[in-house]
């Protein structure tokens, strides 16, 4: 049996502002094995991007505990950077250096000497297909390079688990499926990756286990065909259903929604 | 990696971004400037060099050339670029990386240092022609260089706090403006004592005073140990407090 790269127990995340208490996220277990493209759904809000915060250290946790590759994040906050990469939704990069200087700062701030450092550089940009930019400032680079480039920096120490927050939003097709591409490669190479998405195509193509999050609480989880299989079977379809059509009864965004479909369980 | 070393890297590349935006580096040097020669236009006849004794022989910019450096080094643009890196999104990359949170302070004080010690240079240059020299000898011009330069650490340090509390630009480049009134409640037209009362007591609570003086006192006398204790220990104190600040809220970053 494969161990556990992401665990999750009543994760809760609250902020305290002015108007009160907001609960971001209300109780969220995950289980996410290592070496699997584990995909995290919801609509907008759902919470998914705050509990990607909390798994690489970003947010405090108000409540419930996570281990990442084996470590706690609470307690000991440093190991686990050390063993993540991380590629947000903003692509978290700085325009004015060029893109060999940033991978190779980030991978000098890694442990790397500066000889490794370039080394890797020359490696990654290659693996985006960044090569005859590299030398070119950030603030000129397309979404897509951007993108491909953020993806590059999260690789520079090798992480065995790799935080993707909604990598092809704003792309177009061309720059998405590229995107598809390079997380397919991370993956065989053995990378686990946890990757949040709003687009279930997306999702249906790269995850072998998805979980879907909506209001701060787990939904839905299992395989993209086992989710199917179970929708189809509740309601007595006569085809499977599309991953589009489980998102929506599970987040209980369609007419034909049944009181009492939406509950919480365990990933 | 040593959190010695990460201060390195993140200071080079904060130092980087700045040459590559030279645009921001030009008011920095051009207000200070315009400032002293203003200032010595208007009131250079009023002290003459031979007749004014707070001017130890030299001509009035010897007494301004204080307030231009203290302006320019009050001027660091590091907090803005903080919070682009705040809004960009690079600042959580750094955050998410195993990277010293006091790296994250530092790297960017000791660049608007090492900034600060040009732009120093760079003003003493300036002012030569005004008949400035610097009495205290080269010694006294390292003494100014590097206390100038510590001073804008600190003021970067403070701007920092302002950054990382508001995480916006607005708010980033008002808190700068603090130091114009912080400047003008030193005695920087007149010696302390040739103050009014009321100016005099706000003068000797304003820690920028200090700063001031042993700036004045390096070019205008030869070295005067006890002044430059006091300024030096303002900025000390001043420095170390704007760390320990910055350290804590980087900590409690959420």
């Amino acid at each position: 049996m494969n161990a556990l790269a992401i665990e999750a127990e009543g994760l809760v995340k609250q902020y305290r502002g002015r108007a009160g208490t907001v609960d971001a996220v209300r109780g969220v277990d995950l289980s996410v094995t290592a070496g699997e493209v584990f995909g995290f759904l919801g609509p907008n809000g759902a919470g998914k991007s705050t509990t990607v915060r909390m798994l690489t250290t970003l947010l405090t946790i108000t409540a419930g505990t996570a281990r990442v590759a084996g470590i706690d994040v609470t307690a000991d906050p440093d190991a686990v950077r050390r063993r993540i990469g991380v590629a947000l939704q903003e692509a978290g990069l700085d325009p004015r250096q060029t893109g060999r200087e940033l991978i190779e700062l980030q991978a000098r701030l890694f442990g790397s000497t500066a000889a490794e450092a370039a080394a890797r550089a020359e490696e990654l940009l290659e693996l985006v297909e960044l090569t005859e930019a590299a030398d070119r400032r950030i603030k000129g680079y397309s979404g897509g390079m951007k993108r491909r480039l953020d993806l590059a920096s999260a690789l520079v120490h090798r992480p065995e688990v790799l935080f993707l927050d909604e990598p092809t939003t704003g792309l177009d097709p061309a720059s998405r499926l590229g995107v598809w591409d390079e997380v397919r490669r991370i993956n065989q190479r053995g990378t686990t990756v946890f990757l949040t998405t709003q687009y279930l195509e997306e999702a249906d193509q790269l995850c072998h286990r998805l979980a879907i999050i909506d209001d701060g609480r787990i939904v839905r989880s299992g395989t993209p065909a086992s989710l199917k299989a179970e929708l189809r079977s509740r309601l007595g379809l006569t085809s499977d259903p599309t991953l589009d059509e489980v998102f929506l009864d599970a987040t209980g965004r369609t007419r034909e929604r049944v009181a009492g479909d939406v509950q919480e369980v365990t990933a | 990696m040593s959190a010695l070393v990460q201060t390195e890297l993140l200071g080079r590349r904060a130092i980087r971004e700045s040459l590559r935006t030279p645009e921001a580096l030009a008011p920095t040097l051009f207000i200070p400037v315009f400032f002293l020669v203003v200032n010595f236009g208007q009131a250079g006849r009023i002290f003459p060099s031979d007749s004014t004794p707070f001017l130890y022989g030299q001509t009035y910019a010897a007494f301004q050339l204080p307030s231009s450096l203290l302006l320019a080094a009050s001027f660091g643009s590091a907090a803005l670029y903080l919070v682009e890196d705040i809004e960009g999104g690079y600042f959580d990359k750094l955050r998410a990386a195993p990277v010293s949170r006091a790296a994250l302070v530092l790297g960017r004080l000791i660049a608007e240092g090492a900034k600060t010690a040009l732009l120093t240079v760079a003003l003493v240059v300036i002012a030569l022609p005004f008949g400035v020299t610097i009495a205290s000898g080269p010694a006294g011009l390292v003494l100014l260089v590097v206390l100038t330069s510590l001073w804008g650490m600190v003021f970067a340090g403070f701007m920092q706090l302002i950054a990382l509390k508001t995480r916006s630009a607005a708010a980033t480049n008002s808190g700068g403006l603090v130091f114009f009134p912080l400047l003008f409640l030193t005695p920087n037209f007149v010696p302390r004592e040739l103050l009014t009362r009321p100016m005099e007591i706000a003068a000797t609570f304003n820690p920028v005073t200090y700063v001031m003086e042993a700036l004045r006192s390096l070019i205008l006398q030869d070295l005067q140990w006890d002044v430059l204790a006091r300024g030096f220990g303002v900025v000390a104190a001043f420095g170390a407090l704007m760390v320990y600040l910055n350290l804590r809220l980087v900590r409690r970053y959420d």
